[in-house]
Formats: C-alpha cells, structure tokens, sequence
C-alpha cells in the first residue's frame, strides 16, 4: 500500500521496503481489538502492538499485548523499543462509566495522550499518528451550521469536560506535529458509534425502559457504523493525511424517526426536568447519559465528511440510516446492551 | 372522503413506525404534503395571494431567492414556497434559511426544520446551493424581524451583503423577490425588552393581539399579498474569486435591495387596501 499525505511532504515510512510496524493503544476496546486482528491479517505490517491495562476480549494471533497504564510515565520506555512508525491513538475516553470517575476519564485522555507523545519523541521511527477522537469537539449547539466541516472547530466555546478533554488532546497533537513536521498527524473526529456488537451511548440510550427526549425537540442525529469506524481507522493508516478528519455516515436521521423505528417508548421532558429524571434513571441502576449526549439529544449535529471520502478516501459502506437499520436488525432478541461485555 | 380518512390514518400510523422520507437537512417532504392543505387555505382563503413573475424561478439548477421579511414565524417563505407550488409549471420546494432564534424554540424549530428551513448561516446556503437546491434568504435578518409597523415595507440594511458572497462563490442566479402583504400580519406596535432578555429572544413584539389573547395572538392577520419574483441576475459570469471584491459584493446587494424596494412600492400601489 503506497501512502501519500495530501499536504506538506509525503511521509516516508518504512512501508515501502520492510513492512510497517504499527502500535495501537486502548487495544483492550471494542475499535483497538478488532484494528489489531484486521492489521495482523495484513502482511504490510510485520508488527502489530497493542498497548492498554485490558487485554484484548477477542483472540489475537501475532499481537504483542503490552500491560501498561497509558497515564504511566513508564510508557515512555516502552514505546522506543518497539520500533514502530505508527501509533493509532485508541485511548480516549467519551463517557465516565461505572468504574470510572470524570477525574479519571480526564487523566486517561489527557495525561494519557501527553505520555504517549512523550513516549514519540523518543521513538525516531515514527511517521504516522492516527487519533481515534471525537466530533463532540464542534459541541451541540442550536445555531450551528447544519453541518461542521473541520476548520470549524472552535466556533462555539467548549462547554463540557469532555469537549474540553478533546480541545487539549487536538492542541498536544497539533503542536506535536508542529515540532515534528516530519510526522504525520491524522485527528479523526468520530460521530457517535452504532453497530449490533458495540456497547457505545446510542446503545446504552436505546436500551433505558423508556428514552427521555427534550419535550419540543427533534435533533437530527448522525452516526457512524461501528464496520466503518474500523474501516475509517484502517483507511487512516493506509493513506495518513494531515490535520481533522470528520467521521461519519452519509446523511442524518431525527432522534424521534430513531426512536420509532427501533420501537422504543419515548418520554418527552420540559427541558429543565431533563437532567433530574436522566440521573434519576442512573440512580436506579440504568445507563448513564453524560452531559455531551444530553446536548446531542437536545440540538443534534451534523458534520461534512467531505475530506474523509476524498482525501482519504474512505466511502463509509453505511449511511446513518443503514446504521440505524444494521443495528435494530442485529441487537433483536440479545440482551440489553448494559449487560452485554465490553468485546 | 372516507377513502382519504383512511388513507391519513393509514399514513399517521406508517410514520410512528419512524417509516417518512427525511433529506439530511432533516426536510420531510411527506409532511410538507400532509400541511399543504392548511397552507392552501392561508393562501387562498386568509391571504389572498396573487402571484407574478413565477417562470423567473428555474425548475432546476441552483438558484438563490432573495426577499423581504418582517415576523419571527416563516409566513413569507411558506406563501413563496406555496406560491411555486401552485402556479409553476414545475414547482420545487425551495429551502429557507431561517432566524436563529427560531431554532431553540420547542416544536417551532422541529416544524421549520421538516418544512425546509435551516439555520441563517452562509455555511448552510452555500451547502445547500452546491447541491443544486432552490435556497430562499431573508437578508435584512433580525431587523426586518423586528421591524416597527410604521416601518414596513421600508427595507432595512442588507447586512454586510453575506448572501451575495455565497452567490457569487456558488455561482447562483439571484432572484429578488418582493412580497407585499407579510409584514401587515403582525403589526408591531411596541416592544418588551425586560420580556425579551429573560426568554432569551432577540425582542418581544406587542401587537394588537400579542401576547393579550395568548397563542391566539399568533394567529397573523389576514391582509392581502401579493409576491412578485424578478428577473434573474446572473453572477456565474463574475466567477468564484468575486466573492472576496468587497466593492462588487456591495453593489450587487445594494442592486437586489434597490429592485425589491421598487417591486415594493409598484405592489402596495396594484394591492391596494390591506387588508379588504
């Protein structure tokens, strides 16, 4: 696979004579796992790490498991000696979960991103860094534009800790690859996730008895297939180009269409009840929404996935509507996405 | 009759099983259909609504309407729309960049979002004309919204000319649309700005009606309208680059502004009284 950056001077990894040889961290998730197994089928790659505190839920042939908690300093040494040229960035955290307090999320996403850029700079092979980030940057706001495209990232102030966790995690790779031209710095910005096998906010949404919506509001959604988020990290390694790149399936759908189809009981809220009845349901022991998801149920977001398809070259095989489809059709009869494992 | 009751309940009950047709603008042509019926009595019955100059509106290819407005509420795009509707050879639904205040409103935004409006932001228009849509903009924004009753039909300042930049760079014909009639619907008599500020709301209007009778005080007064689309005036010939002549972008909007202030005149003369 020849790869070619669109701006700047073409990254020259040792892809074109040996093979590549790729680190992916947060491997122990749903996207780090299944990028492992996909990239040990390639035999462009002749090394394949996978860097987290979980070990991969699925079964991975030629994958070195590196135990390490990326928030240690300890990662530092342990990166250089894998020699690689690229590093997928898998270890940001979107929402507090069980077992994870914000303070927590916080750390993983950017202490974490800070060692891990520490540990590139004393790894001279390094070409390529590909982010698994988040479009939740572009916030959800009522007067956006219908659909962001990259360079309109900081239009709106960053109102959450989460968009903010993302906000100093772009600005460390920016400035990283400032100081390092001669690295390749892909930052993918992810539209919420669905697919029948992925355990991600949509799903856990979908999964409450009955789905709290903003009483009066219907926010059109867009969603990216969990095939084609592994696909768009996959095509990102292949062909790494410079700066943001929106992730997303074509097209959009309104939150109550969603909730139609997959058949769920919607409870319209007066905007001010909202939060106390959603931690309300938390409290009782169902699925968290966290403060960016509370947003994106009320104002919705689009972005423009022009760069992706084109420069990239990445064609998402599912609109969000076939998305939407793929995963009602796949999660009938299993169980409640809450009690399903993390794959 | 009975055979069209069936048919809408037929319809209701497909749509709560989340099966309608939504663009990614979250246009839902299906439910234009099902409100058309309304929009025909206010066209027909309420308004009044003569129309002249509608083969100026391409049946296809982008193309950018430009009109006057006054009140929050979409009344003018709806009646242009309706208007393209009836009277076009090949009617289209145009889209129309809406106020933005509109859109944090429970219901309203949801309403405007599904009849073809989007966001004002030239972001959205140029989007919109880059996939050959017919795009319906309101230049005097936020003060034509809230523009005094004695003040109507006098255009306000066409902004810094933004819409004549997204025209220019998309290549869009524009066409000046005058509608006379609209701005009698809601007679704005005097302002709440303490009201204003705690909603939030760019200004809280007084009207005979509003806020006294309530949501009944929404209902617009029935003048008479007429709606005149102008000629075209083509800016695919300047090219792409003249978006950023600021010169040509001023004159170009001072054209439009000069062509539909003139178009608003000749009409209030041929309407008439407003509201016999």
């Amino acid at each position: 696979m020849k790869t070619s950056a669109t701006e700047g001077p073409g990254p020259s990894h040792g892809a074109d004579v040996a093979g590549r040889r790729i680190l992916i961290t947060g491997v122990g998730s749903f996207f780090g796992a299944r990028l492992a197994r996909r990239l040990e089928a390639d035999p462009d790659f002749e090394y394949v790490a996978g860097l987290d505190t979980r070990p991969p839920g699925i079964e991975l042939r030629r994958t070195e498991y590196i135990h390490a908690d990326i928030r240690d300093p300890a990662v530092a040494g342990l990166v250089p000696p894998t020699r690689v040229d690229t590093i997928v960035h898998n270890q940001i955290v979107r929402r507090p979960g069980p077992g994870m307090s914000s303070a927590a999320m916080h750390d993983v996403n950017v202490i974490g991103s800070l060692q891990l850029l520490a540990a590139c700079e004393k790894t001279p092979e390094i070409r390529n860094l590909v982010v698994r980030g988040s479009a939740g940057i572009y916030g959800a706001e009522p007067h956006a534009p219908q659909f962001f495209s990259e360079d309109m990232a900081r239009l709106y102030p960053l109102r959450t800790r989460f968009q903010r966790d993302v906000g100093e995690i772009e600005n460390l790779f920016a400035t990283h690859s400032r100081r390092h031209p001669h690295v390749v710095c892909t930052m993918l910005r992810y539209q919420p996730a669905i697919g029948p096998s992925l355990d991600s906010q949509v799903a856990r949404y979908l999964s409450l008895p009955v789905a709290p919506t903003y009483l009066g509001f219907d926010p059109r959604l867009q969603l990216v297939h969990e095939e084609d988020g592994l696909e768009a990290l996959v095509a990102a390694v292949h062909r790494p180009v410079r700066g943001a790149v929106n992730v997303a399936g074509p097209g959009t759908i309104g939150l109550s269409r969603l909730l139609r189809m997959a058949r769920r009981m919607s409870l319209p809220v007066l905007g001010p009840l909202f939060g106390p009845i959603a931690d309300g349901m938390r409290r009782a022991g169902h699925a968290e929404l966290s403060t960016d998801f509370r947003r994106l149920l009320r104002y919705g977001r689009g972005v423009d996935t022009h760069r992706l398809q084109h420069e990239v070259g990445f064609n998402p095989s599912f609109t969000t509507l076939a998305a939407v489809q793929d995963y009602i059709s796949g999660s009938a009869g299993r169980p409640a996405p809450a009690s399903r494992a993390l794959a | 009759m009975e055979g069209e009751v069936h048919e809408l309940v037929r319809a209701a009950l497909r749509r709560l099983g989340g099966d309608y047709p939504e663009d990614e603008w979250g246009f839902d042509e299906e439910f234009v259909r099902m409100v058309e019926p309304l929009l025909g009595l206010l066209h027909d019955v309420w308004w009044r609504v003569s129309t002249a100059g509608v083969a100026n509106v391409p049946a296809r290819g982008r193309a950018m309407l430009v009109a006057n407005h006054a009140g929050i509420l979409p009344w003018d795009a709806m009646m242009m729309s309706f208007a393209i509707q009836r009277r076009h050879t090949q009617p289209r639904h145009p889209r129309f960049l809406a106020l933005n205040w509109a859109f944090e409103l429970p219901y309203v935004s949801v309403a405007i979002r599904k009849l073809g409006g989007v966001v004002a932001s030239p972001h959205n228009a140029s989007r919109l004309l880059e996939q050959d849509r017919l795009v319906a903009v309101f230049p005097e924004g936020v003060k034509g919204t809230g523009k005094p009753f004695r003040e109507r039909y006098r255009l306000q300042r066409f902004g810094r000319g933004g819409f004549v930049e997204v025209a220019l760079r998309t290549g869009a014909p524009i066409i000046p649309v005058a509608v006379v009639g609209s701005e009698e619907i809601y007679p704005k008599l005097g302002e709440a700005p303490v009201l204003a500020r705690l909603l939030g709301a760019p200004f809280f209007p007084l009207t005979p009606t509003f806020p006294w009778l309530g949501p009944l005080g929404a209902v617009p007064l029935p003048s008479r309208w007429r709606i005149e689309f102008c000629e075209p005036i083509e800016t695919a010939g300047y090219g792409r680059e003249a978006a950023e002549d600021r010169s040509l972008v001023l004159e170009l909007s001072e054209r439009v502004r000069d062509i539909i202030q003139g178009k608003l005149l000749e009409n209030l003369v041929k309407r008439g009284p407003a509201f016999l």
